[in-house]
């Protein structure tokens, strides 16, 4: 097995993804007010998923961010604001959670490698 | 994508409301001015804001160099211009004002005290909105700096 196998790989493209995500909904939250503007989303788990069933490297993954075909509603905008913060908050935990994961397989290395005592 | 660009965009986002309050607080400062610059009631102002990136030097220059990525950036918002309301003013029946008309009518700026605060309301909870997004993009950065230990 390598040191940095298929799944160290898989995390850190969850990560890449994760923080792709994280930017298209700040985007959105900053033109919440700008006419026309439509919010953007990062869907990387689908790429991910194809990745992983289709046994492709994960490290070459590149995630595309699309622009979301939702009309304006009546205030003229596109962008709910409350949705938009709450995939933000959501979005923040998966990228803790799958950090926790790398920090932890970090660590079983390391003491394998007898770093830590 | 750079790794601070969910910084910078929110920070976008703080200074287009940061000047929409400035502005709303000019009208509802003017709202009873009856002579203005070129003598003419006050006219109230508006922020036109628009989407940043494609247009500006940085997201030109990024744009071109992730072409070959694919990505497209991502720029925040941008102020485009602020604008005067071309609604009418109003006309108000006050015909001890020094400023009333032979039929004893003061033009008031077209400015709604209401609307103003209505606005001034929204314009403050857009720009918590971008705090509260510029501090998840600080805590996730934080939470990749701590597999450094």
């Amino acid at each position: 097995m390598a040191l940095v196998d298929s799944t160290q790989q898989l995390l850190e493209a969850a990560m890449r993804g994760s923080w792709q995500r994280n930017t298209a909904l700040t985007n959105n939250i900053a033109n919440a007010d700008t006419p026309g503007y439509r919010p953007q989303e990062v869907a990387f788990e689908s790429a991910l998923q194809s990745a992983v069933s289709s046994e492709e490297s994960p490290s070459q993954l590149e995630f595309q961010t699309v622009t979301q075909p939702i009309e304006a509603g009546p205030n003229g905008t596109a962008v709910s604001v409350d949705q938009e913060s709450a995939k933000l908050a959501e979005n923040a935990l998966d990228y803790q959670a799958v950090t926790e994961v790398v920090g932890a397989r970090n660590s079983i290395l390391r003491s394998a490698m007898g770093l830590n005592a | 994508m750079g790794l601070f660009d969910a910084i910078g965009i929110a920070g976008s986002g703080l200074t287009a409301e940061r000047i929409r309050m400035d502005v709303t607080a000019e009208n509802l400062a003017n709202a009873d001015t009856t002579r203005a610059a070129n003598g003419q009631p006050y006219q109230r102002q508006e922020v036109v804001l628009a989407q940043a990136g494609a247009s500006s030097f940085g997201g030109a220059l990024s744009g071109a160099l992730q072409q070959a990525g694919g990505a497209q950036p991502a720029g925040g918002v941008a102020v485009a211009g602020i604008v005067s309301d071309a609604t009418p003013d109003q006309q108000v029946y006050d015909p001890g004002s020094p400023e009333a008309n032979a039929q004893g009518y003061v033009k008031m700026p077209n400015i709604s005290t209401v609307t103003e605060m209505t606005d001034l309301i929204s314009e403050s909870q857009s720009y918590q909105s971008d705090v509260t997004a510029m501090q998840t993009a600080k805590s996730m950065f934080g939470s990749t700096l701590g597999l450094l230990k």
